[in-house]
C-alpha cells in the first residue's frame, strides 16, 4: 500500500482521531487508527467500541491496501514535517513508512485484520438535521449529564421525537435537569427516546464546532446511533436502559417567580461562591420585596453577600442551591434576562428565557 | 498560646438525681444497680468521705456507707442534661472534643475576642449550666489539654482553677506522678522505683537519664511534666474517627449478651456523626479479648452513612464473620473514614430510598427534646431498663455505665 496525502489532511483526520482512541487500553489495537487506501482516496477509522469515526480524505494512492498507525505518534509527527506533503507506505511485519522531503519515519503498526468492526449502520433511516440546531441542543443539554459511573443511563443525552416534527433531548444528573425541544423534522422511526453517551456527543460536538453550517444527518439504527456529514461518518453505540421520567420532576409553575438580568446573576454567583463550604458552592437565594440577596457562610474562612434589585413580590423565601447548578444553565441562556421560578425550600428551582419554556433547567435545592 | 478548658460535671448522675429529687439533697447518694452484683455508676460528694467512688462494686460501697440512698440509674435523663450542657458549651466555640457524657474540652482560644478572658469563659460556663440545668460543674483553665484537666479535677466541686502559663511548671511540680496522663499503676511503681514521686522530680532530671531508662517514654513524660501538651482539641467534626466504646466487668462469650451492646454502640455513633453533620465509609468492630488481645475487624460501604441501624448491621456481621476465639472485655464500634454530608444537595428522583434519613430526623429531634432513651430499640432499651435481663446485665457488669455514657477516647 502507498499513497501521498497532504499533511495538513493527514493531520485533521488524526485530531478528530485523538478523542477517541483509547490511551490506556487493554486492546493495544484501539490505540491506532485503521487506514484504509482506495483508487477514490484513503478513508481513516478511529473507534473504541463505543464511538468510532470514519473520514475520508483525497489523496493520491498508487497502491490500494490497508493498514494500521498509532494515533498519538503519527499525530504528533505530521505536525512536525517539513514538507506539505507526506507519502505512506506500507512495509513488511505491519511496519509503515512516512516520508516528507527528507524526512523518513518507520512506524511500528499492527495487522488490519485485527482491527475491529464498526457497528452495521445500513440500516439507520437517516434524517437530514441542521448543524446549528442539533449543536444548540447538545450545548444546552450535555452539562447536565452524569458523570457518576455507577449510574450508568444518566451518562448520556436523552434524544426523544416529539409530535410536530420536534425533538426533545434531556439531561439529568439526578440534582438538575436540562431539557430542550428544537424543530428536527424526519421521521427517526423510534419508539419513545434513546440514550445518547456522553463521549458520542462530545465528539459529535467537536465534528459540529468544525463547520457548523455543513449539511448533516442524523439517524438510529438497533442500539447505534449514526451522524453523518460530507466526507464523515460517526457511529455510536447508545445506552441500553430506561431514562427516568422526566417529566414528573419538572414543576408546572413555580409559585414565586422572578426576573433577573442574566450576566449579573451569574457574576455574583461566582464571586459569592467562593467563600461557599468545601468546594460545596453551596450559596443562599433569599427572596424578599424586590430584592435577591445571594450569600454564603464558610467557618473557617469567612461570609459574603451580593444584593440584586429585582421585580419580586412573592413571598419571603430563603433556599440554598449549588452556584455552579445555575451558572452552568445562566452561561447558556442568550436572553439578557432569565426568569427564576421557586416553589418552597425544599422543592426544584426552574430557569428559562422570559416567556420561553423550549428551554428549561431544573435544579434541586440544597439543605441550608 | 492556647487557652484551652476543661469542663467535667461534679458527681454527674448523682447531681441530676439530687436535682430531680429534692428530699435526695444533702444526702449520701450512690446511682447503681443490682445492690450484690452492680457497680456504683455515681456517688454523691456527700457519700465519697466513707470512700465511695465510681465504679467499686455495690456490695462494697454499701459496707462502707450503709445510709447511703442508693438510686437507680435514669440514663436518659443524664442524656438529655448533657445534651443541655453540650448545647451551652457551644454557645462559646465550635471546638469542642467531648470526652464523655459529662466531660469535654474546648478550645476558647479564638472566642476570647468575643467572650474575654478563659477564666470568664469558663465562669459564664458555670454560671449558665447552674442556671438553666441546675446542675454543678467545674473547670480547669490552662494552655494544654492535660494541665486543664488536672486543674479541673482540683476545683472539684463547683469549682475553677486557671493555671497561667507561666505557673505550669510549678503548678505541676507539686503533683504526684500518677496525675499525668498514661501513668498508671504499673508505670508509678515504676517511677517510684527511680525515685520519681512528684512530677517535679520529673522535671528536674535530665531528659536524657529519663530516655535511657524508660525509652520514649522517658522523653514523654519529661516533656508532659514541663507542661508541653501540644496535642489539638478535636471536634467530632474534624476528627479522623468517631467511636463507642465499652469495657464490661466480667467477659462476655455469649453473642446474645453482646448484640444489644454493638447495637447501642452503633446508634451512639451514628448519632455522633449527625450532629457533626458526616458520614462514614468504613464500619470497624473493636475486640479485647479476655487475654487483652486487641483484634479489629473492618469493612467499607458502597456509600457513606449515618444511620445506626446500618452501621449495627455492618458491625454485627463483622461479629459474627469470625467464632470468637476468647471472652471479650471490650466491644467498640467506630466509623472510620468520615466524610461531610456532601448531600445537602437534594436529588431530582427520589433518590434510591434512604428513608431512614426521615425516620432519623426524627428520631433526633425525639431525643432532642425528650431526651436519648424516649425512643430506643427493643434490644437496647432492655439494656437500659434491665427487665428481662437481669442476668444478662450481671454477666455484663459495668457495662451498663459506659452504655449511657458517650464513647470514652484514648487519650492518644
Amino acid at each position: 500500500m502507498e499513497f501521498r496525502i497532504a499533511a495538513e489532511e493527514l493531520k485533521r483526520a488524526l485530531y478528530r482521531a485523538q478523542g477517541i482512541v483509547e490511551r490506556k487500553t487493554t486492546m493495544p489495537i484501539l490505540s491506532n487508527v485503521l487506514v484504509n487506501a482506495t483508487k477514490s482516496g484513503v478513508q481513516i477509522t478511529a473507534f473504541d467500541l463505543d464511538v468510532g469515526i470514519v473520514s475520508e480524505h483525497p489523496a493520491e494512492v498508487t497502491k490500494p491496501g490497508s493498514l494500521t498507525l498509532s494515533a498519538k505518534t503519527v499525530f504528533d509527527i505530521v505536525q512536525n514535517l517539513p514538507e506539505p506533503q507526506v507519502t505512506v507506505r506500507k512495509l513488511p511485519n505491519q511496519y509503515a513508512e512516512l516520508q516528507s522531503g527528507s524526512a523518513h519515519f518507520k512506524i511500528v503498526g499492527m495487522s488490519p485484520e485485527e482491527y475491529p468492526k464498526l457497528p452495521k449502520e445500513e440500516s439507520a433511516s437517516l434524517v437530514s438535521v441542521p448543524g446549528p440546531v442539533l449543536l444548540e441542543m447538545i450545548r444546552k443539554t450535555a452539562f447536565a449529564i452524569s458523570t457518576d459511573e455507577t449510574r450508568y443511563i444518566l451518562n448520556g443525552v436523552f434524544f426523544e421525537p416529539r409530535e410536530g416534527g420536534k425533538v426533545r433531548m434531556v439531561a439529568t444528573d439526578g440534582h438538575r435537569l436540562a431539557l430542550v425541544e428544537r424543530e428536527l423534522a424526519g421521521d427517526f422511526k423510534l419508539k419513545g427516546g434513546v440514550i445518547i453517551p456522553r463521549k458520542g456527543l462530545h465528539e459529535l460536538r467537536r465534528l459540529l464546532d468544525e463547520a457548523p453550517d455543513a449539511e448533516c444527518a442524523l439517524g438510529f439504527a438497533e442500539n447505534s446511533a449514526l451522524f453523518r456529514k460530507p466526507g464523515l461518518t460517526m457511529v455510536m453505540r447508545l445506552i441500553d436502559g430506561q431514562f427516568p421520567e422526566y417529566q414528573r420532576v419538572i414543576p408546572k409553575e413555580g409559585e414565586r417567580k422572578v426576573r433577573i438580568p442574566r450576566v449579573r446573576f451569574i457574576e455574583a454567583l461566582k464571586r459569592i461562591a467562593l467563600l461557599s463550604v468545601d468546594k460545596s458552592n453551596a450559596v443562599k437565594i433569599g427572596l424578599t420585596s424586590n430584592q435577591l440577596r445571594i450569600s454564603s457562610q464558610n467557618p473557617d474562612l469567612g461570609e459574603a453577600k451580593d444584593d440584586l434589585d429585582v421585580h419580586y413580590d412573592g413571598g419571603d423565601i430563603t433556599i440554598g442551591f449549588n452556584a455552579r447548578y445555575l451558572t452552568d444553565v445562566l452561561s447558556v441562556l442568550e436572553t439578557d434576562e432569565v426568569s427564576f421560578e421557586l416553589g418552597d425550600d425544599h422543592s426544584p428551582g426552574v430557569v428559562h428565557a422570559p416567556g420561553d419554556r423550549t428551554y428549561t433547567a431544573v435544579v434541586m435545592p440544597m439543605r441550608v | 498560646m492556647r487557652a484551652i478548658l476543661h469542663v467535667d460535671m461534679d458527681a454527674f448522675y448523682a447531681s441530676v438525681e439530687q436535682r430531680d429529687r429534692p428530699e435526695l439533697r444533702g444526702q449520701p447518694v450512690i446511682v447503681g444497680g443490682h445492690p450484690r452484683r452492680g457497680v456504683v455508676l455515681a456517688a454523691s460528694y456527700e457519700v465519697r468521705p466513707f470512700g465511695v467512688r465510681s465504679a467499686i462494686p455495690m456490695a462494697r460501697a454499701l459496707k462502707l456507707a450503709p445510709t447511703a440512698v442508693v438510686v437507680p440509674p435514669r440514663f436518659a435523663a443524664y442524656a438529655e442534661a448533657s445534651e443541655q450542657v453540650f448545647a451551652i458549651l457551644e454557645r462559646y466555640t465550635p471546638l469542642i472534643e467531648p470526652l464523655s457524657l459529662d466531660e469535654a474540652f474546648l478550645d476558647v482560644t479564638a472566642s476570647q475576642a468575643l467572650f474575654g478572658p478563659p477564666a470568664e469563659i469558663a465562669t459564664r460556663l458555670r454560671r449558665e449550666i447552674a442556671a438553666e440545668v441546675r446542675l454543678p460543674a467545674s473547670a480547669g483553665i490552662a494552655s494544654s489539654k492535660f494541665v486543664a484537666k488536672i486543674a479541673s479535677d482540683l476545683a472539684k466541686p463547683d469549682g475553677q482553677r486557671e493555671v497561667p502559663p507561666e505557673q505550669t511548671r510549678e503548678f505541676l511540680a507539686a503533683l504526684p506522678v500518677s496525675r499525668l496522663w498514661g501513668v498508671g499503676p504499673k508505670l508509678e511503681e515504676r517511677l517510684h522505683r527511680l525515685g520519681l514521686r512528684l512530677v517535679g522530680d520529673l522535671a528536674s532530671r535530665d531528659e536524657g537519664w529519663l530516655t535511657a531508662r524508660l525509652g520514649d517514654l522517658g522523653a514523654h513524660l519529661a516533656a508532659l511534666a514541663r507542661g508541653e501538651d501540644d496535642r489539638p482539641v478535636i471536634p467530632d467534626r474534624s476528627s479522623k474517627s468517631i467511636g463507642a466504646e465499652d469495657t464490661f466487668e466480667e467477659d462476655v462469650a455469649d453473642l446474645e449478651v453482646l448484640r444489644p451492646r454493638l447495637h447501642a454502640q452503633a446508634l451512639r455513633v451514628a448519632r455522633r456523626l449527625r450532629k457533626a453533620g458526616l458520614r462514614t465509609r468504613v464500619v470497624q468492630l473493636k475486640l479485647k479479648l479476655e487475654d487483652f488481645t486487641l483484634q479489629t475487624r473492618r469493612c467499607t460501604l458502597e456509600r457513606p452513612t449515618d444511620d445506626g441501624q446500618e452501621l449495627y448491621r455492618h458491625a454485627l456481621a463483622l461479629l459474627e464473620r469470625a467464632p470468637l476465639p476468647r471472652p471479650v472485655r471490650l466491644t467498640g464500634v467506630s466509623a472510620q473514614e468520615l466524610d461531610e454530608v456532601g448531600e445537602a444537595q437534594l436529588g431530582l428522583f427520589g433518590e434510591p430510598p434512604r428513608r431512614s434519613e426521615a425516620l432519623n430526623r426524627a428520631l433526633d429531634a425525639i431525643a432532642d427534646r425528650f431526651g436519648r432513651g424516649a425512643v430506643a430499640p427493643a434490644d437496647v432499651l432492655s439494656l437500659e431498663e434491665g427487665e428481662p435481663v437481669d442476668e444478662l446485665r450481671a454477666r455484663a457488669g459495668a457495662s451498663r455505665l459506659d452504655l449511657a455514657a458517650e464513647p470514652k477516647r484514648s487519650p492518644s
